[in-house]
């Protein structure tokens, strides 16, 4: 049964909610003039070869960018290796595993924000890469653990099972058999886990040093102190590797059957 | 079948221990998660537990309630989580509703306006507000000049409004997933039968489809209602300094107060409660529907 049309054209505004400020923002960012406004005055780069250029932004870039690749390979570990733990262990219960692994989910920023800074201020390490991919691999493990425990679901048993009868070793066939099977879906967890802390402020800012700032600190600090169109050049590029993260995960089953066709093809 | 039937010949003399790791293998492969998740999650979440009894006592509890800056951002939370909720759910609904029964151009549409919003950086769709909403912004950009509605701008940054207009934007998509998951389950074929036996349309939705899709109504709302009472960020940007938040309240004890003991007490409670209000909701409709666990999709 479909939807009235009334409905419909709610649900279209809603949509064009939606998407319209990002792009007023996006917009604001190609002004030729000083102020944010729209539609912009004229069109230039300006704002961001000045973003280019200024080597507050670049070293926060470089940090958020370290960062966001250290907190998804750490999660993709740990997050794999718990669902393994829930999806095939017996020793722990299962069900405590996945409580463990889930709860980072439900914890309020500002709670692991002072918890982190808490616990970095009494053993006295702040405002470095590790410190902050750590925190934030442990709000990316859920996706990674998540979808990693779906995938375990879809393994075959037999697969391993014959390669067990074949000589290998549980843990030989563990890492040439299961590993493999699994590693799109750690990857999806893994791309979650990246664009979580990419976009993080709030822990981000209980653990940031003058020295030590990731993209969306600065940013923050920019916008308290007024806007500009060079903070819409950033917000445009936050937004671009935001978006085409999405686009990986969203295409990537697509991707890899044509990769895949492509290579049969050869 | 168990994959746990290769019991290696030695761990039967091992101590105890290794021997309970060895005898269940894949215990023995999580074990490294569990031990990081036990560190880096367990460790700071009990670091704030015992600061907020020990520095300086545990009177940092009765200290919450007795300062009025507490009680206020307590009652504007829970007044804001609450119509946050209720404007999520009243327009998620109809969105959720149209992505379920539509033809393929329109809920491809729809859902990727949705993800372009999911996936844009949170700070990103709060900095946009905050240049629609200004005095100088487009929206009154928009009343004044191009419409021609009102004389001088409507002051709208900084306050409650716009407050409440960043959070449903922000938190709008995790209620319509939840909707669209539940909604789309629902067989058409229910609503196709009560309009067959006489219902008129709005009978057959009131009747059939919403009773049916309330759970995804209770778990999109519970998880709209939990991320909205920890926020920080949107109200700090696009909120005025006398309404403040509980999120603001904590960050304000431990960076501006000085005062690391009466935040962390702040974090124990409001953790507590995103924890007990879950806890309920979850014998009701499930946690991993609260979640939106077993999708595949995360955020």
């Amino acid at each position: 049964m479909k939807a009235g049309i009334g409905v419909r054209l709610f649900a279209c505004l809603i949509a064009l909610l939606f998407v319209t400020p990002t792009l007023i923002v996006v917009a604001t960012s190609f002004t030729s003039g000083t102020m944010v406004v729209f539609p912009p005055n004229g069109l230039s780069l300006r704002w961001f070869e000045e973003v280019f250029a200024d080597p507050e932004w670049l070293d926060a870039f470089a940090n958020s960018l370290q960062v966001g690749l250290l907190a998804a390979v750490i999660a993709m570990l740990a997050g794999s290796s718990l669902a393994f733990a829930a999806g095939r262990g017996r020793g722990i219960p299962p069900g405590l595993v996945t409580a463990l692994a889930v709860l980072p989910m439900m914890v309020p920023l500002v709670v692991a924000g002072i918890g982190f800074y808490l616990v970095y201020v009494t053993i006295g390490i702040s405002g470095g890469v590790a410190g902050l991919a750590v925190a934030h691999a442990v709000l990316g493990l859920p996706f990674v653990f998540v979808n990693v425990l779906a995938a375990l679901k879809g393994v075959d048993r037999h697969v391993e099972e014959a390669a067990r009868a074949c000589g290998a070793s549980q843990t030989r066939a563990l890492v040439r058999i299961t590993v493999p099977l699994i590693a799109p879906a750690a990857l999806v967890g893994g791309v979650l886990a990246f664009v979580s802390s990419w976009d993080e402020v709030v822990i981000a800012l209980f653990l940031n040093t003058p020295e030590f700032r990731t993209l969306p600190v600065v940013m923050w600090g920019q916008v308290r102190s007024g806007i500009e169109p060079s903070i819409s050049a950033v917000a445009t590029l936050v937004t671009a590797v935001s978006l085409v993260m999405a686009g990986l995960i969203l295409l990537g089953p697509v991707l890899r059957r044509k990769l895949r066709s492509l290579w049969r093809q050869q | 079948m168990s994959a746990t039937t290769g019991l290696p010949p030695a761990a039967r003399r091992r101590s105890p221990l290794a021997r309970l790791a060895w005898s269940d293998y894949w215990s023995a492969v999580g074990l490294p998660g569990l031990i990081f998740v036990i560190l880096a999650f367990g460790v700071p979440v009990l670091v704030i537990v015992v600061k907020s009894l020990t520095d300086p006592s545990p009177a940092n509890y009765s200290a919450i309630f007795d300062s009025g800056i507490y009680r206020q951002s307590v009652g504007n939370t829970v007044q804001m989580a609450l119509v946050v909720t209720g404007l999520c759910l009243l327009l998620g609904y109809p969105y959720a509703y149209v992505m379920a029964r539509s033809g393929r151009i329109l809920r491809t549409t729809l859902m990727v306006a949705l993800m372009l919003a999911f996936w844009t950086s949170l700070l990103v769709r709060t900095y946009s507000w905050q240049i629609l909403l200004n005095d100088t912004g487009v929206v009154n950009q928009a009343l004044m000049e191009w419409l021609g509605v009102v004389d001088e701008p409507i002051h709208m940054i900084r306050t409650k409004f716009a407050v409440y207009v960043g959070m449903v934007h922000i938190l709008l998509p995790y209620s319509v997933l939840a909707l669209y998951a539940q909604l789309r389950a629902i067989d058409p074929d229910l609503e196709r039968a009560a309009r067959g036996m006489g219902a008129r349309p709005w009978q057959a939705f009131w009747r059939v489809t919403w009773p049916l899709s309330l759970p995804g109504a209770v778990a999109g709302s519970v998880l709209v209602f939990v991320l909205a009472l920890g926020f920080y960020i949107t109200p700090q940007m696009l909120g005025g300094a006398q309404n403040i938040y509980i999120g603001q309240a904590i960050v304000l004890q431990v960076e501006e107060f000085l005062k690391p003991g009466v935040g962390a007490a702040m974090a124990v409670l409001l953790f507590a409660v995103v924890l007990v209000v879950l806890g309920i909701a979850a014998r009701f409709v499930g946690l991993g529907r609260i979640l939106g666990i077993g999708e595949g999709r995360g955020k």
